[in-house]
């Protein structure tokens, strides 16, 4: 349980920055290597190579079987665990932000109809 | 976040065990103004706070400092109600209030005519965050959106 704990803890410090969190959709198409995920990021390969070791450690991604490419691939069990964890509170706000957003483009569609209907129709308006 | 379905997830979570805090972040097509009275006048509240989409059951805002406010779901009723008190309003730029024993920030900055919403919730303690996030568990996970669809295109007729 410590254990979990700990390694949870390490993988939301290495989710915490947005450029590895970034890395991790590109990892999550399909495996990489350190060039070809240095190309879309234009990150120096120093700069690549410490994130990478970051989500390494946190055990979020291991090295591929060619030991030529050493390709970088997604440990979909360890994201799993993070995802678990905060799923139901992001698909609550997911959700909630969903009606937000909906209801915000309702309410710039009744702002637009007052201005083009102009005062007489605003008036006919229920008030509230 | 969390790379679950990357595609689909529209705002950005990110938990920040170190300083106990949840922050999540969108983009909205609408001023800074009309979010924050979204966030702020009951009439407009009740219609998206709950995910499922149904309005709210109960929703009383008295915006001040130091002011109350409660929502309470039609599904799980009073047991469940969010309740809170105002700390700081700043229409529109952001929003403070305590609920649950943890702090809410609501942070609203213009980007290129789009307004970025930033919610940050901290929490006392890294067990306060844990039973923070837990509390989601309850709201429920289906998420029809089917009332709300309807309630939007009754008003707009």
């Amino acid at each position: 349980m410590e254990y979990r704990t700990d390694r949870l803890s390490r993988a939301f410090s290495a989710l915490a920055d947005p450029t590895r969190r970034t890395i991790l959709a590109r990892l999550a198409v399909s495996e990489a290597t350190v060039s070809e995920l240095m190309a879309p990021f234009e990150l120096s390969q120093p700069t690549i190579s410490k994130h990478l070791k970051v989500l390494e450690d946190a055990g979020l991604i291991e090295r591929g079987r060619d030991a030529q490419r050493r390709p970088r691939k997604l440990v979909a069990v360890a994201l799993k665990d993070v995802a678990d964890w905060v799923e139901p509170f992001r698909s609550q706000w997911e959700g909630r932000l969903d009606n937000l957003d909906r209801h915000l483009a309702a309410m710039s569609k009744k702002e637009k109809q007052h201005v083009t209907k102009g005062p007489s129709a605003r008036q006919k308006r229920p008030s509230r | 976040m969390l790379l679950k379905d990357p595609a689909r997830a529209k705002s950005d979570l990110v938990v920040d065990r170190e300083a106990h805090a949840i922050v999540l972040t969108r983009m909205f097509a609408a001023s800074r103004e009309q979010v924050f009275a979204a966030w702020t006048r009951p009439e407009h509240v009740k219609c998206w706070w709950d995910p499922t989409g149904r309005p709210l059951a109960e929703c009383e805002i008295d915006l001040r400092p130091g002011g109350a406010f409660r929502f309470v779901n039609q599904q799980t009723g009073a047991t469940h109600q969010f309740v809170g008190l105002y700390r700081e309003i700043a229409p529109p730029d952001y929003l403070v209030f305590e609920v649950m024993g943890a702090t809410g920030r609501v942070v609203l900055d213009e980007i290129g005519g789009k307004t970025r919403l930033t919610v940050r919730i901290e929490c006392g303690s890294a067990t306060h965050l844990e039973q923070y996030l837990k509390m989601g568990i309850d709201a429920g996970t289906a998420k029809t959106l089917d009332n709300l669809v309807a309630y939007i295109g009754a008003t707009q007729n």
